[in-house]
């Protein structure tokens, strides 16, 4: 130790004062920032969080950073060209934005879709649903410290991607369907290779479940954490598994079904506590009625056309448009013109793996939506999060945060 | 009624003549058309009165302006006093009469047409210029839409027939409409088409020896509603539904027919006319189209100072402080304003001539004189003539004609000009031999020539199709002028100019915009008075009639094609030289 008498004014004084050492910790509570590039925050989404402690004061959820004018492109490309945009809403279940934005439409028009299109429509938005459901419990896992339960979960996820890509083309972003339709059948050999895929998810699943339901580490993070009350869900406009694992009985398959869905025998689980461990269950379960749909469909799926046979709606067969003077014409015009949707406004809704997914469409008669406003379920859950998590602690955000299940592109659009 | 009762009854008297219906609305037709109710004055063609409550029927052969052929029968409608369907364009209306467009018979008919027509069309959208804006794609998609039922061969006929040095006829894709063959009969009075051959060898065709050379044959382009006859000048050039159209004014002759200007990033592609009753109705001259060139070509994107070989390139500011400099201490500068220039450019010209360089006259400047006829094409052929004379009376100035600017040249009595556009109506070699000898010569010009050569200070001007401006054609009637695209290069309107002098000078009075140079001095021109310069502004309507939009704007605000603004090679050429100086 030097001799030399101390500075008081310098904070790295390397002799202090006996007492300075005693310091009291700080009382003030700590603003910190989670996101918005943060593992545990899928999507790019920045909380403002206020902390006494390890107790979460205040939670803000700030969007925009995935902001990409969604609604001011749709307004600017034919009704066929917002198809791609509607893969980058949620990513992870793309079939289901692209089949539900395709529905609106076809319900402005007022169009009947061929029957074979519309078990194909199932059966994709199932598919997509296990998809979504399974990388939402592989992340949950992963986060709270679970590698293997991610692994399982991704492996299984990956063998649904393999058969969507077979399917669309593309392993996310599908643009899959048409409207008056779908724009190809499934793939030859396809159905038994989802039956194979199928049996296989089915058994990782039972093999995540059986790691982390009953689990103590996991349980007792997930039990009794990111509470909400049903009343308060449906204030918040909750929809799907978190609105469900509160105990409110609501999914729009059921409630208002669309395709074939009312042709078909499954169940829609629910669940009381409103808690991260209930919402993590209803997708257990969700992956179980998924599976359960799938393999009903590919019985019951009748032959036969996948897309209307009309001109005006519908892309010619290629030889026509090279061969025929009609062909070219009808092609060119729905191309660069567009689909010629009667003039009104609609508002259709399907059940998409986070909830209601609603699409409301206003056309001024011409080729191009002259509005289009999506009701991502993504938006209100995220808006109901600091109502769950304000008061607890900072651990109970992460799985919080996951089993709401937020994701960037459909919140931000 | 029982047969006995027949029998019994008397022989009944021949009825009466029908009573003519009493009109609802004296003086009036009054009809119905699907139920709505339409009053029209007596002898008005069906297909306009039936437009007012907003019924659209469809049609190829019929034109407002020519004569009823009614040889397409796609406008064929159900009246209720024929029992067989008529054409809409050929039926006079009448009292009381029910019209019926939307029946499963006309739409029956419309379809029948439709497969007929395209029967023997030949699958060539592709390479087709009228893609876009065909009548038989809109109709095919609204009244058809079916798959061909052809099994065998189509019909061959000449696919590139010459018929003058500005149309070219495709046979196969024509519809045998007949309005091409009317125009020229009716309207421009040189019936130099006509119909050959019989059944589907039908043709329309030139008279044996002669060719389509009138002065107006490429209005038989636009009135083609396919893409059997097309313009020399823009075949393969554009697909038009990336073109957006701006309404403007050709500056071809003192006429200043109506235009659209249709434009893809910052070069116009060609005019079409826009329909004026009171100008050119719904046509204009092959000579007017072409002028469209002069707004892509040889244009004076660079400013410069200093003459020849000395020339160097200057951004704006730097060109208006030296060409300000120069002026401050010169007397006797002499001014040329050319008849070629719009309204505001030349009330900001003239204003600044008056003010800043103490002119007591100006030189008249403006494109030769040159061949007029009976119907549109006028000998002068500066739009704006009528401008010109009366800003320069309105502010005092006493108009010399040119070869007066001439003779001074010769005589070295003047030693400085400023030219307000730098059109000549004399040999321009000639003139800027005399230009040459000037030891000021400040041109404010849009294209470039022999005469801007001789510059000691050239300023680049926009055309009018990059500002907002007015003519005064040649019989008073101003019309006003829209924006298709931003300046060219380093280009800048007269009044934008005109305002940089003045500040640099240190004199009163800027302006923003040609609006602002209208509002600044026009109220002095009593010709002036009575134009309201906001609202005669034709409606800046992308494209009229069917066919494919662009949209009206890009998603982030930019028109079509702005891409390419300012993207050509020689302007950045330009940035480089102005960089390394």
């Amino acid at each position: 130790m030097s001799d030399s008498p101390r500075n008081p004014a310098d904070p790295f004084d390397p002799n202090p004062a006996e007492h300075e050492l005693e310091a009291h910790l700080q009382t003030r509570p700590m603003e910190i920032n989670m996101g918005p590039s943060h593992p545990a925050t899928h999507g790019t989404v920045r909380l403002k969080i206020v902390l006494d402690g390890e107790t979460i004061l205040k939670a803000d959820p700030e969007i925009g950073f995935l902001h990409r004018g969604f609604q001011k492109s749709c307004e600017n490309s034919t009704w066929t060209q917002v198809l791609p945009y509607t893969d980058r809403l949620n990513y992870v279940s793309a079939l289901c934005n692209n089949f539900g934005y395709l529905a609106a439409v076809e319900k402005l028009i007022g169009l009947e879709i061929p029957e074979r299109a519309q078990w194909i429509r199932v059966l994709g938005a199932e598919l997509h649903r296990i998809h979504d459901h399974l990388t939402c419990v592989g992340a949950v896992s992963l986060e709270l410290g679970g590698f293997a339960a991610f692994l399982y979960g991704l492996e299984a996820r990956e063998l649904v991607a393999d058969r969507v890509t077979e399917l669309t083309g593309a392993r996310l972003t599908t643009s899959y369907g048409r409207i008056g339709g779908l724009n190809r059948d499934l793939p030859e050999g396809w159905t038994e290779r989802l039956v194979k895929t199928l049996d296989k998810v089915r058994e990782l699943c039972d093999e995540v479940d059986t790691i982390l339901t009953r689990n103590r580490l996991f349980a007792d993070r997930m039990r009794g954490t990111g509470i909400i009350s049903a009343q308060e869900a449906m204030d918040y406009g909750f929809t799907g598994p978190c609105l469900r694992a509160c105990g409110v009985d609501y999914d729009v398959r059921k409630a208002n079904p669309y395709w074939t869905y009312d042709q078909v025998e499954f169940e829609v689980p629910v669940f009381q506590n409103g808690d991260n461990y209930d919402r993590y269950l209803m997708r257990i379960e969700e992956l179980k009625q998924s599976d359960r749909i799938i393999r009903q469909v590919l019985k019951k799926m009748p032959a036969g056309p996948v897309l209307v046979d009309d001109w005006r709606i519908a892309l010619p067969p290629k030889p026509d448009v090279y061969g025929s003077i009609e062909g070219v014409i009808a092609h060119f015009k729905l191309v660069m013109e567009g689909v010629q949707v009667p003039a009104g406004e609609v508002y259709h809704a399907t059940e998409s793996p986070n909830g209601e997914l609603g699409w409301y469409i206003r056309s001024d008669g011409g080729g191009r939506p002259y509005k289009l406003h999506v009701r991502a379920p993504g938006f209100p859950i995220l808006s109901g999060v600091p109502r769950m998590i304000e008061g607890k602690l900072l651990s109970d955000l992460i799985p919080t945060f996951d089993t709401v299940n937020m994701i960037g592109g459909e919140v931000e659009q | 009624m029982s047969n006995d009762e027949k029998k019994a009854a008397a022989p009944t008297p021949p009825p009466a003549a029908p009573s003519k219906p009493q009109p609802k609305n004296p003086g009036f037709v009054t009809f119905t058309v699907d139920g709505k109710e339409v009053v029209a004055k007596p002898g008005t063609n069906m297909m306009e009165a039936v437009k007012q409550v907003g019924v659209e029927v469809p049609y190829y052969c019929y034109h407002p302006r020519l004569s009823v052929a009614a040889n397409c029968r796609m406008c064929m409608v159900e009246v209720s006093n024929s029992p067989k369907l008529v054409p809409a364009c050929q039926t006079p209306i009448s009292e009381g009469l029910a019209v019926k467009t939307t029946t499963e018979k006309v739409a029956a008919q419309q379809k029948a047409v439709m497969e007929f027509l395209l029967l023997e069309h030949p699958v060539d959208c592709s390479i087709c210029d009228q893609a876009g804006e065909c009548k038989l794609q809109d109709y095919y998609m609204r009244y058809d839409f079916q798959p061909s039922r052809l099994t065998g061969e189509k019909v061959m006929k000449n696919k590139r027939k010459e018929l003058g040095p500005e149309v070219v006829l495709d046979q196969e894709r024509c519809v045998m409409c007949t309005r091409c063959v009317r125009f020229m009969k009716e309207v421009a009075n040189e019936p130099q088409l006509g119909v050959f051959g019989r059944g589907k060898h039908e043709v329309i065709d030139t008279f044996p020896g002669q060719k389509l050379d009138s002065n107006y044959s490429v209005n038989t382009v636009d009135v083609c509603p396919v893409g059997a006859l097309t313009y020399k000048d823009f075949r393969f050039r554009a697909r038009s539904w990336f073109l957006s159209a701006a309404p403007s004014v050709c500056t071809g002759c003192s006429r200043g027919c109506n235009t659209w200007a249709d434009f893809f990033g910052q070069d116009t592609y060609r005019y079409r006319p826009r329909e004026n009753e009171a100008v050119n109705q719904s046509w204009m001259c092959n000579e007017g189209r072409l002028t469209y060139k002069a707004l892509n070509e040889a244009r004076v994107e660079k400013n410069t100072t200093g003459r020849g070989p000395e020339a160097l390139v200057v951004t704006a500011q730097e060109a208006a402080t030296a060409v300000a400099e120069k002026l401050k201490g010169a007397s006797g500068v002499a001014v040329l304003a050319s008849a070629a220039l719009s309204n505001e450019s030349l009330l900001a010209g003239l204003a600044f001539a008056k003010d800043a360089l103490k002119a007591k006259a100006v030189y008249v400047g403006g494109r030769p004189s040159g061949k007029g006829d009976a119907f549109l094409m006028r000998e002068d052929k500066n739009p704006n003539r009528k401008g010109l004379e009366a800003i320069a009376r309105a502010y005092g100035l006493e108009l010399k004609p040119f070869e007066e600017l001439e003779k001074a040249l010769d005589g070295n009595k003047v030693k400085a000009l400023f030219a307000v556009g730098t059109e000549v109506p004399t040999d321009e070699a000639a003139f800027a031999k005399k230009a040459a000898k000037l030891e000021l010569f400040v041109a404010v010009a849009q294209n470039a020539s022999a005469v801007t050569a001789e510059a000691t200070h050239l300023l680049g001007a926009v055309s009018h199709v990059e500002d907002e401006g007015t003519f005064t054609q040649g019989d008073g009637i101003t019309q006003r002028f829209r924006r298709a695209y931003p300046a060219r290069g380093d280009a800048q309107p007269v009044w934008k100019w005109i305002s940089g002098l003045r500040a640099a000078l240190g004199l009163e009075g800027s302006y923003g915009s040609s609006r602002e140079a209208w509002k600044a001095h026009a109220a002095s021109v009593p010709e002036f008075k009575e134009f309201n310069w906001d609202k005669m502004a034709p409606i800046a309507q992308r494209k009229p009639g069917t066919g494919i939009n662009p949209l009206p704007t890009g998603s982030d605000g930019r028109p079509a094609g702005f891409r390419e603004f300012n993207a050509r090679p020689e302007n950045a050429a330009a940035v480089v030289k102005g960089e390394s100086r």
